[in-house]
This record gives structure tokens, sequence and C-alpha cells, in this order.
């Protein structure tokens, strides 16, 4: 049995005029012989994960502006052994170009491709769609598809998108936010990121950059644009000929970018554009769940639309893994305890992708917090060791 | 063999990725007994029982379980009978017998030498036959002494023929002579009992107080977890073995369709979980289910989830039989996998599938494996057992002709 006290789950929405902050609240139960929700492999953030999406379908966005060569990039993938079995929802069947792999229609809004895979164009909204494929595929009406790309149309703020996935209770409990791909011409994009405040977006939010049409434009002009991508973002940058590009590149997720947003800030202070920041903090020693959830909580509060992204792992007090934290603006994902940390480093380490917001606002919040925290000196302490 | 996901000619996988496959040699109709023996040269021999006559058993080597190899195999005795189940401790292999008719002889369990796993020796057989019974559906064995098991005797008259066996606790000390110590039935059950007979089940939704499986583990070796078929769930306490006495019972049925399967315990969580076995093709006795138990008061288990089942309007008319079945029930062997975050179920024509209870109130699916069944009889996979080694390597049988799946979790 288990004697100490146990942990619960529940989510906390908090609505102010005109947001809704959500994030995920843990409450000690006490003085329980037992408890069904404890167990030899349990965590109080469910059962511990072997990777971040667990069980759940990996969903890869892929962003950018029109003629940036999204569709090129998601058809050549679908042609490789490691794109098969994927369900790609797109806005118009016409962008993705299928006509000559189209086998047979499951429905009005899905067709069947060649290499298992499905293309669904968005018919009324995105969440109906991932709600449509994911039933047809447990009844077997579309195959068993193992992870979902969602093109998105040139001019959209991906922010949306990322943000359906994590509030829709529903959704969430069965895709997972693998990663945000923006795709950047070399032609167009500086252009784009010049007069198109959703291009920066695009960039600014990515997991992933990949420079197309290299070959369309001069190289002195690419070395530029890969300059300024790096300025803009931490995320890596891969160059894509006529689409070709290592399919992990696209697909597989990056547990902790830490350290590579921590040599960005070094490399590139004071060079970014419109306000839009991203920086990486780091904690030593678990950190109280209480603590950081307040922390974030004030964030969201008073800042949640600045608050593009927040993704991490964070050592938390009681916990044998790290958890998996990600938000974006208001919405947080539901946080995820890993079996095992990734490497030897133990320390906290989450990704900010602010705007207006800096570095030391942020770790100056969590210290407040922390220091009237859990494990924070009693005030009496404070007022005692005095010189 | 397919990766995850993929749809590998019409099978659906989610989340697992196969490994490997053997149809068994044109005998692939496989029971609901499955064990694993670790070979004193270090080998893995998965033991399986087959669903029908003409074969007793099959031994595979799935030390490499991409490649399973058969090892064994055997006739039963006669062909109006079957194996169904069996149980291996050590280098000792322990198989029920039951016959189609009662009176039939064979009727019982046999217990085998393994030592070298290519020749099965008999070290003993424990005779259940009897005018009244057709010997043993079920046999668990574990801590390899005692055998728990649901059989009849010759010195049993039930009051209802389909009532024909019961909770019976065999010694198997000495394997060359096992000895009866101890026995329960549901009260009114046998003739003689001073309370009446049990109301049947309506119709053809009788199918018998008796039980079917008979779990006892070693953090309470006190108690014995059973599927009552049309009793439901009993627990009953067996401090003292020769005296069992039921703790508790939860009946669902009806409104139900009977034919409570198995019972698996999880102590740290004290929780049950519960399968139905469905035993009608084309969704006639639907729903089969796999139920999540309160137990935290013994005396009084409460029902508090199931995990959810795949559409049944896709499923029921597939082929065959659609709804729940056996549970990887944590076997307390040292080469076991055990959980009590994922419950795997095996489901027919809905394949293998698991779930993960971290939130007992609200199972989720996390993976599927429905395979195509080439020569299906019934059209469809009636994926029908499950066993998982502590390599967390996943096997799965096929009841009338897909033989043995491997299978990797990935999730």
């Amino acid at each position: 049995m288990v004697a100490m006290g146990l942990l619960w789950l529940r989510v906390l929405c908090v609505s102010s005029a005109s947001l809704c902050v959500r994030f995920f609240s843990l409450t000690l139960r006490q003085g329980r012989m037992s408890d069904p929700f404890a167990g030899n492999d349990a965590s109080p953030f469910g059962r511990r994960q072997r990777r971040p999406r667990g069980a759940r379908i990996p969903v890869t966005v892929v962003t950018g502006f029109l003629g940036a060569g999204k569709t090129t990039l998601i058809r050549e993938l679908l042609t490789r052994p490691e794109g098969a079995n994927t369900a790609v929802v797109v806005n118009e069947f016409g962008e993705i170009g299928i006509d000559h792999a189209l086998l047979r229609s499951s429905s009005d809004t899905t067709v069947l491709l060649g290499n298992g895979c499905i293309c669904c164009a968005v018919r009324t909204d995105l969440q109906e769609s991932l709600r449509t494929l994911f039933a047809e595929r447990g009844r077997g009406a579309v195959p068993s598809f193992e992870r979902v790309i969602i093109e998105t149309s040139g001019l959209a703020d991906p922010g949306p998108v990322l943000q359906t996935i994590a509030s829709d209770r529903a959704l969430g409990d069965v895709f997972h936010l693998q990663g945000l791909v923006a795709v950047v011409d070399a032609p167009g994009g500086a252009g784009n990121l010049d007069q198109a405040p959703e291009a920066r977006q695009q960039v600014a939010l990515a997991d992933r950059i990949v420079l197309t049409k290299t070959d369309l434009a001069d190289s002195a002009a690419a070395a530029a644009l890969t300059n300024r991508l790096g300025a803009l973002s931490a995320a890596p940058v891969a160059t894509a000929i006529d689409g070709a590009i290592d399919p992990a590149f696209l697909l597989e997720e990056s547990l902790d970018l830490s350290a590579r947003v921590a040599a960005h800030e070094h490399d590139h202070a004071h060079a970014h554009s419109h306000g839009i920041d991203s920086f990486a903090v780091f904690f030593e020693g678990p950190v109280p769940w209480a603590v950081f959830e307040q922390a974030m909580a004030v964030l969201t509060g008073l800042r949640g639309a600045d608050l593009l992204r927040v993704k991490g792992l964070v050592a938390v007090a009681g916990c044998r893994g790290p958890v998996v934290v990600h938000a974006v603006q208001h919405v947080a994902h539901r946080p995820v305890e890993l079996e095992d940390w990734p490497d030897g480093d133990r320390r906290s380490r989450l990704v900010f992708i602010t705007r207006n917001l800096a570095k030391a606002q942020v770790e100056q919040l969590f210290a407040v917090i922390a220091a009237i925290g859990p494990n924070a000196p009693r005030g009496n302490e404070i007022l005692t060791s005095g010189p | 063999m397919a990766e995850s996901g993929k749809t590998n000619g019409g099978s659906l996988i989610w989340n697992f990725k196969p490994l490997g496959h053997n149809a068994l040699d044109g005998f692939g109709g496989m029971g609901e007994g499955m064990s694993m023996q670790l070979a004193k040269d270090g080998r893995r021999i998965l033991w399986m029982a087959h669903e029908s006559a003409p074969k007793n058993f099959t031994a595979v080597d799935v030390s490499d379980p991409r490649q399973p190899k058969i090892v064994a195999r055997a006739d039963l005795p006669h062909a109006k009978m079957r194996s169904n189940s069996l149980e291996t401790v050590g280098d000792i292999l322990a198989i029920a017998y039951q016959t189609q008719q009662t009176g039939d002889p064979q009727a019982g369990f046999e217990l085998f030498d393994i030592s070298v796993p290519e020749n099965p020796r008999r070290i003993a057989f424990f005779d259940r036959s009897g005018p009244h019974s057709r010997g043993v559906h079920q046999l668990w064995f574990a801590d390899g002494e005692y055998i728990h098991m649901s059989s009849g005797s010759a010195d049993f008259r039930p009051t209802h023929p389909k009532d024909d066996q019961f909770y019976q606790c065999i010694d198997v000390r000495n394997p060359s002579k096992p000895v009866e110590v101890g026995r329960w039935w549901l009260p009114g059950t046998s003739a003689g009992d001073n309370v009446a007979p049990p109301k049947r089940h309506e119709g053809d939704k009788d199918t018998g107080f008796r039980p079917h499986n008979t779990n006892v583990y070693p953090e309470r070796p006190d108690r014995v977890y059973m599927g009552y078929i049309d009793g439901g769930m009993i627990i009953l306490d067996i401090a003292d073995k020769a005296h069992p006495k039921m703790v508790s019972r939860w009946d669902y049925h009806p409104p139900n369709y009977g034919f409570t399967h198995t019972v698996v315990p999880l102590f740290e969580r004290d929780l049950l979980i519960v399968s139905d076995e469905c035993t009608r093709n084309d969704g006639v006795d639907w729903p089969k289910l796999v139920w999540i138990v309160d137990n935290r008061a013994e005396e009084n288990p409460v029902p508090i989830a199931t995990c959810p089942m795949p559409p049944v309007e896709s499923f029921a008319r597939r082929g065959g039989r659609f709804g729940a079945h056996n549970l990887w029930e944590n076997l307390p062997k040292a080469n076991c996998w055990k959980s009590d975050q994922i419950v795997f179920g095996t489901f027919f024509n809905g394949g293998l599938r698991a779930f993960d209870i971290a939130n007992p109130y609200q199972p989720k699916e996390v993976a599927y494996f429905v395979p195509e069944v080439a020569n299906a009889p019934t059209g469809a996979c009636q994926i029908n057992d499950v066993f998982i080694d502590d390599r967390q390597i996943v096997y799965a049988v096929d009841r009338h002709a897909g033989g043995l799946y491997t299978l990797e979790m990935d999730f």
C-alpha cells in the first residue's frame, strides 16, 4: 500500500475578460491507505512515458508562405518509406496535387493515397477534421495511419493551430504536437519576412526550418537569408532541393533545444526584430510543481499573448523522470513525465519564445515565487537569520 | 512484416511493431494457455495449449522473437477432448484436459517434465473423470506447489449439468502424486446443498455457474480471484485451503449476458481488472467488456469504468466473435512483464488491445493489433490470448488459424 501522500491531477481553468488560462494543478492528498490512482509505475502526471508523445499520434505542422514549397516537401516525404502511413490534412485537395496518386475516395473529405497514406481536406474546422480522422481510423474506415501532417495555409499564423491541439482536451488525448516546421523559400523569403508579420511568426515559432529553392536564388542572398533566420530563431535550418530532405528532420521531435537556444542567445544578442525573442532558462535542483505552476500561471495570466511558446523539461520535486511541459500563449499542453532523462544533465531547462518579454523578467518571476514556495525558508527563519 | 501503424494487407496496427509470425504448420488454432519456460540452456520456450483436437500443445523457441521456431508438439490422447489451458513452473508443465462429454476418459490434468523441451516426459496424470465431469477447463500454476483450477470430479453431482465445474486446489509439491486439498462451489450448484440452486440465466444466456479463471498471487496467497461465468466475479478466502470461504461476489448479469472470465488484481491500487468472454458470433452477446473495479472495500467491489471498445457496428459483422476474452494476468513469475498502468486484452476479431489505466475512471486505448489471418474460417482473426515476457515482447495467438504473433510495444 502507498502510505505517502498521493498526488492528483486536475485542470485549473481561470477565466478573465477575454482569455482562458489553463494549467495543470497538483493537489496533495493525505492520509489514504490506498489510491486507485497510485501504483508501482504511477506518476502524478499519469503513466511515465518513454517519449513525450507517449502513445499519442504525432502531429507535424508544416507552415510557410504561398510558394514556399510546403506541398513539394510533403509530397516528397510521402514517397519515402519513412512517410508511409501518414494522414495529411490540407485546406484544399488541389494544393497537395494528389490526383495522380489517388486510389479511391473514402468520403467527400478524405481520399486514400498510395503508401498507406490518407489526405483529408479541412472542411469545417481543424478540430472536426482531426476528430473525424481518428474516429474513422478506429473503425477501420481509413488505414491505420501513424502520424498526421497538417499543411497550414500560407498566410496563417501557426499559433492557433498549435493551440487547437493543446486546448481541445479530447484531441490532446490522442494527438501530440510533434513539431512545427517552417518552410522558407530562398527567392521570396526575405521579402515575406520584411512585409508580413505572419512570416516572422512562422519562423519564430518553428521547431525546424526548411530552406527551399536555394538553386533559384543567388548564393549571397541565400546566405543572408540563412543568417537572418538564425537571428529570428534558434531552430535548426536544413535545405531541401525539390522537397528532398532527411525525413527525420521533419518528423522526429527534438526533446531539448535549450543548449541550442542558449548558444543562440549568445550569438545573436540584440539581433532580434519586432520584439520577438527566444531564450533558455535553467534551474538547478528540483522545482516544486506548485512553484512552476504558479509562475506559469502568472506569466500566462499577465502576458499570455506574448508567450508565443514555452517548451522544456522540468525536474519536478518528487518525480523520477523529467516532466515535459509545453505551452502556447495562454494554453498549456498536458504535462508528461518521462521514464528517464535524455542525458546526464538533470537541470530543468525551458525554452521561451516571447514578444517583448525578457529573459531577466522570467527568471526573476520564477525566483520570487520559489522564494515563497514549499521549499523556501519560513518567514521567521529569514527574520531571525539577518545580520 | 509491417512497421507500427502499417496497414499490412488489411491488418490494423497501432503502437505495436510486429516482429514475427508462425502459423504453426497448419495447426494455428490456439487456446488460452501460454507460458514461458526459461530452459537450462538459456532458450526461452513458449508453451501453448491448442484450442481443439487433434493437437495438445506446441512449444516454440522464442529466444529470437523475430523467428519463433517450433521445438515440440504433442497430440491429445483422443479426439473428443481439448487441452485449452496450461502453465509451466521451472521444468514442470501442467496442462488441463477437458472432454466433450461427461464420463469420457482422460478428463483431468497432466504434469510433464520439460527439462528437455524437445522431449516432454509424463510425470503424472491427475484423473478428474466421472459420470458428471468433463474434467479441467482451466488451471493456474504459479508457485510450483499448488494448482488452482476449474474442474469437475467423480464425486461431484451438479444440480444443473452446466454447473459441472467448481474450484479445486491441488497440492503438487510431490508432482508424481497430486492431492486435492480444497474445493469450493457456488452454494446451490451441488446436489445436496441446503440452499436453492441459482436462478438460471434466460434462454440462450444460460452458460453455467462455474469458475473460469482461478488466479492466486503471492501478494495475497490467501485469495482466489475467479471469473465465475454466469455467477459474475467471486473472491475466495483460502487462508485455510481446506475450507475456502467467499469474500465477495459482484454479479452484473442480467442485464448483460453472462460469462465472467478473468479477474486480475492490481494490489498497489486496490483495483481489479475483470474480463467477460464473448461466446457468440456476430455480436449476439454484445457488449462483452473489460471492467475496472474499485476493490478498496473488498467485500463490496464497485465497477468504475470499462475499457473503450471499437465501434460495435464496425466489428460485429466482420466474422466470428467480437468482444473481450483473455487479459494479460501479470503472471507472478520471474520471466513475465508486470504493469499496473497498462491492461492488455484479447477481443477475438477486435484483435489485441492495450489500455492506459493511469486514470482508472477513464481508461484510454493506446495500441491495437488486428491481423489479417489467411484462411480464417470465420473470415476474420479471432485473437484469443496474450502473453508478455520480461523483455516486453508481446505474444498473441489466434483461436482458429493464425498461430502465434510476436510484437513489440511502441507506446
